[in-house]
Order: C-alpha cells, then structure tokens, then sequence
C-alpha cells in the first residue's frame, strides 16, 4: 500500500473520530449507549482478530481479558477509592502479564486444542471471580459509587477504538502482521524461514488481551454494577468471533464492519424477538462459516473491489 | 554431520550418518523412497530433534538448536512438497521472512528483485495458492533466498516442475553456486543429480552407503543393488 492510501486512511479515521466526539451531546442516552456498545464491540472484535484472524490461534475464551479489565476497575473504585481513569492501566498491565503467564502453555496447543483450552481458561476466571470473596465479593458482585458517568465513558471508549484500530492497522501493514500470518498459515515453515513463532505468538496474544480489558473496565464504570456472570460472559466471546467472521478475520476492516453490522441487527430485532435473536444469531454463525467463510472483505476482494493481501 | 541419528518409534529413520558438505559445491543426496534423506534435511534444519550425533556448521554444533535459530546461522531450506503461505500474496511470502536486519524498503526491494529473478514479477500480488505447483515450487526457492543464505538445502526441486521452469530454476542454482553458496539437493531425477552435482552422497536405510562424483556413483555396486536389488552374478 502507498504512503497515500496511508495517509487517506488515516484522515478517514480522524473525520469518524471527529464526528463521533461532537455526537454525543445532541444525542439521547440511549443513543448514546447505543454507540458506545458498537465501539466497545468494534475494539473486541479487533482485538480478537490480532491473535485469532491475523495468527490463527482461535480463541473462544477472551471475554477472561474483558471480565479482567472489568473487575481491576470495580475493585479500585469501590473498595480503594481510586479515580477510574489509572484503573484501566492497571487493567490493561493485569490482562497483559495472565496473556503471557496463559499464553506461554496454552499457545503450544493447535487449532480446536487451543480453542477449548480457552474456553476453559475463560470459565475458570469466571470461577475464580465467584469463589476469591475477600478481593471480587464473589457472588454478590461489586457496586460502584453511583454517579452520572455516561459522557466520560462514551469518550475513554471514542479514543480507546481509535488506538485499537490505529495498533491494528500498524499491525496489519507491517511486516511483524505478515509474519503472524505466516504463523498461521504454515507454523512450521514460518519457523524454518527464521520466524521464531513462540514470540510472535505471544506478542499477538498480549496485544489482544490489553484492549478487551481497557474496554471492561470503561464499561464497568458506565454500568456501575458487575457480577462474575455478567462479565465473564460466554457470548462476549462468541460476538467477537462471529463479528470478526462476518466483516472477513485476517483483515483490519473486516472486524470493524462485522460489528457495525452484526450489533445494529443484534439491537434492531432483540427488542422485539428477545429469544428468537439468539437463535438467529447461531444459524447466522452456520450460514457465515458455510458460505462466506473469508466474510465480507473475502468477497469484496473475490469480486475485485480489493486488492489481495495487506501488503503491495 | 557426524554420526547423526534419529529414532521413529522403532524405525531407524537416519542411523549413524556422518557426511561432509562441501563448501561454495553443489552437492547431491539420493536414495530410494525412505532411505532417510528428507530426515536428513530436518535435522540439518532443526525441524525434528536428533537423538544423537552433531550437525557441525562452521565449527558449531547445531544439534538441537530450533529452526529459526538455525535459519539466523545463513542456512535455508525448500520442502518436497511445498509448504508457501497459500493465503498470502506472492510478495506477502517474500516479505514474512525474518532475520534480514533492514528496513522494510530494502526488504521490498530484494523481495522485487527474488520475485523477478523466478519470473513471477506478473503474479505478485496473487495469492500463493493460486500458483501453479511449479510456479510454488519458484516461489519457495525465491523465499529461501530472501536473507542471502550460504547454505540451501532443496529438497526434491525438480518433482513437479516442467522442463522449461527446470532449466530455468536449474541455471539459477548454478548462479548461486557461482557466487559461492553451498546448495545439497535431495532429488530422484537422476539426470538433475548426475549433471548438476559435482559430489554425491547415497543413504540406504538411514546410513551412508556411497560418496563420490557422479561418475563412480553411476558405477557403485552398493549403489546399484540399494536401487535395483541385489543383481545375480
């Protein structure tokens, strides 16, 4: 890609960050939540994409980063009285060091091995959540200081999505990006062309998990209340795979558009078929893999509308 | 390497081997099917482990070393059957080699000038899985060359690749030659072997049974038999 398309990028990310920074204010609350789900959405999926769409190592377990980032900020608040903002640091520092202490055992494992290793590494935070009362209060879940925090919130989410998206296009349009996915298309030849794959890995799982726990924790201050089933949410997980599936994984526009789309649906029909959506969501899931298994983008560019490949 | 062994289960795939490449030479290795010489070729480069013996690289041993660790030592590889990015495009393959301490625009431009050198300048944003298997087989070889390696193992170049693309890759690997690399070549084509290589090493059930130029090999009795069975007298 040319230093052109580069700069014409990123002047479409700074108008959209623009736009999105003076909405807020002419806007209902529940407009306003309602674009701040998408962004919280477009950084999972993004994130998610960094170690599952650009290395392949599928993960059905990165809502334990989110849930991560959700209780450091619970925790500080309401039991330590410290202000939000550093909170979601300390987040982010939490969910890098358990990426790596995870990572290093879990990333050894292959394809639906390293899936349901995640899985199950997801649900144990969850227990643990629910069982170390003395720091989470377990069960009963923690409360924060009530207070109007709507607006702030919407804004740490705004300049979190543009980062999550700035890092991940760097990642993509780099050639650290093309050696993950060299990783994930021949492990063992990425590793005979001198790609030391324990690293890459790694790194790519580190840089997935900081930006979920950012966003649990911006969440976590907006609704004010979490418990361990609320955060360590199984269909968290599900929504980032299946957005990142949808927009077409392995790319940087991919996940984004896969969650513009699939959350406007989600929320346009659960108000009226609050059961039925689920059950659309799962025969969504089968139809994507069946027939559009390289998503959205996978077609555009089978079509000729984009080019192939992240570099040019 | 000296005395190099490795154990499958009970098979003995390479047992007691102990062979001298020669520098700046092409070389070749043969054998019939399961003789051991794609085993050769992955403990050469780290992909399997051996169970003892020493592969000695410039006065260091690189047994046990893992594969890119042993890639940074300059030495390079191609599979028998091809292992390139199928989901990446031509110039994407290039560029996923590491190891090569340059910014990226010179990276690009040696990528150009790979690409050009195995014809493929046309295909370069295609995917790789779009290539032909002759045209993968380029690609592969050009992607080995991306750090400028002194030593290229290419294993089976030859199976696949159409007379004309032969030649071709063929001269390429007397060029590289030329400008002193050490290539060893695994291959069944037996014209490639005895035209190409100025040293020949024979395996049989993982163990050296032969090593010479060309025209003592064409002769050698053990040679013959490991091919053909033993023959009456």
């Amino acid at each position: 890609m040319t230093r052109g398309e580069h700069l014409r990028n990123l002047a479409l990310l700074v108008v959209c960050a623009l736009v999105l920074a003076l909405l807020p204010r002419g806007l209902s609350l529940y407009y306003r939540s309602f674009l701040m789900f998408t962004m919280m959405y477009v950084v999972l999926a993004l994130s998610w994409n960094i170690i599952s769409g650009f290395t392949g190592y599928t993960s059905f377990g990165h809502v334990a980063f989110y849930g991560i980032g959700a209780y450091a900020c619970a925790i500080l608040v309401a039991d330590h009285r410290w202000h939000w903002l550093p909170t979601l640091a300390v987040g982010a520092g939490i969910a890098a060091l358990v990426g790596v202490a995870l990572g290093y055992p879990v990333l050894r494992l292959k394809g639906p091995y390293f899936a349901i290793a995640m899985l199950g590494a997801a649900e144990g935070t969850r227990v643990i959540a629910t069982v170390w009362d003395g720091l989470t209060h377990g069960g009963l879940g923690i409360s924060l200081p009530s207070a109007e925090t709507s607006v702030e919130t919407y804004y740490a989410m705004l300049v979190l999505m543009v980062v999550t998206i700035a890092v991940a296009y760097a990642v993509g349009h780099s050639r650290f990006g093309v050696r993950l996915n060299a990783i994930r298309e021949d492990e063992t030849a990425a590793a005979a062309l001198g790609i030391d794959t324990t690293v890459y890995k790694l790194a790519a799982f580190v840089l997935s998990a900081i930006f979920p726990a950012v966003a649990g924790g911006i969440q976590t201050y907006k609704v004010l209340y979490i418990d361990p089933p609320s955060v360590f949410f199984v269909q968290i997980t599900i929504a980032m795979a299946l957005m990142s599936m949808l927009g077409g994984k392995g790319t940087v526009i991919g996940p984004i558009v896969g969650a513009l789309v699939l959350y406007t649906a989600q929320e346009l029909t659960w108000v009226n078929f609050p059961t039925a959506h689920l059950i659309a969501y799962g025969l969504f899931i089968v139809l994507v893999a069946r027939f559009m298994p390289r998503g959205l983008v996978g077609l555009a560019i089978d079509q000729g509308w984009i080019r192939k490949g992240m570099l040019h | 390497m000296r005395d190099l062994r490795k154990t499958f289960g009970g098979v003995r795939a390479v047992d007691g081997c102990s062979f001298s490449v020669p520098a700046g030479k092409i070389s070749g290795l043969i054998g019939p099917n399961g003789s051991g010489k794609t085993t050769t070729f992955d403990l050469l480069t780290g992909l399997t482990r051996p169970d003892g013996g020493r592969v000695l690289y410039r006065g260091n041993d690189l047994a046990g070393l893992k594969p890119h660790q042993i890639f940074r030592k300059g030495i390079t590889r191609t599979f028998q059957i091809t292992r390139i990015f199928r989901e990446m495009t031509v110039l994407e393959n290039m560029l996923s080699v590491t190891g090569l301490g340059v910014p990226d625009h010179v990276a690009r431009e040696r990528a150009h000038e790979l690409i050009a050198f195995v014809n493929l300048t046309h295909l370069r944003a295609e995917y790789g899985g779009r290539l032909s298997y002759g045209q993968q087989k380029l690609l592969e070889f050009a992607r080995a060359l991306m750090t400028d390696p002194d030593l290229i193992l290419l294993d089976e170049p030859a199976a696949g690749v159409n007379r004309t693309l032969l030649q071709h890759l063929l001269a390429q690997i007397h060029r590289l030659q030329e400008s002193g690399k050490t290539v060893l070549i695994v291959e069944h084509d037996m014209n490639v072997i005895m035209n190409h290589c100025e040293r020949i090493f024979v395996l049989d059930y993982g163990v050296k049974i032969a090593e010479g130029p060309p025209a003592e090999i064409r002769h050698d009795e053990r040679v013959l038999d490991a091919y053909f069975g033993r023959r009456r007298r």
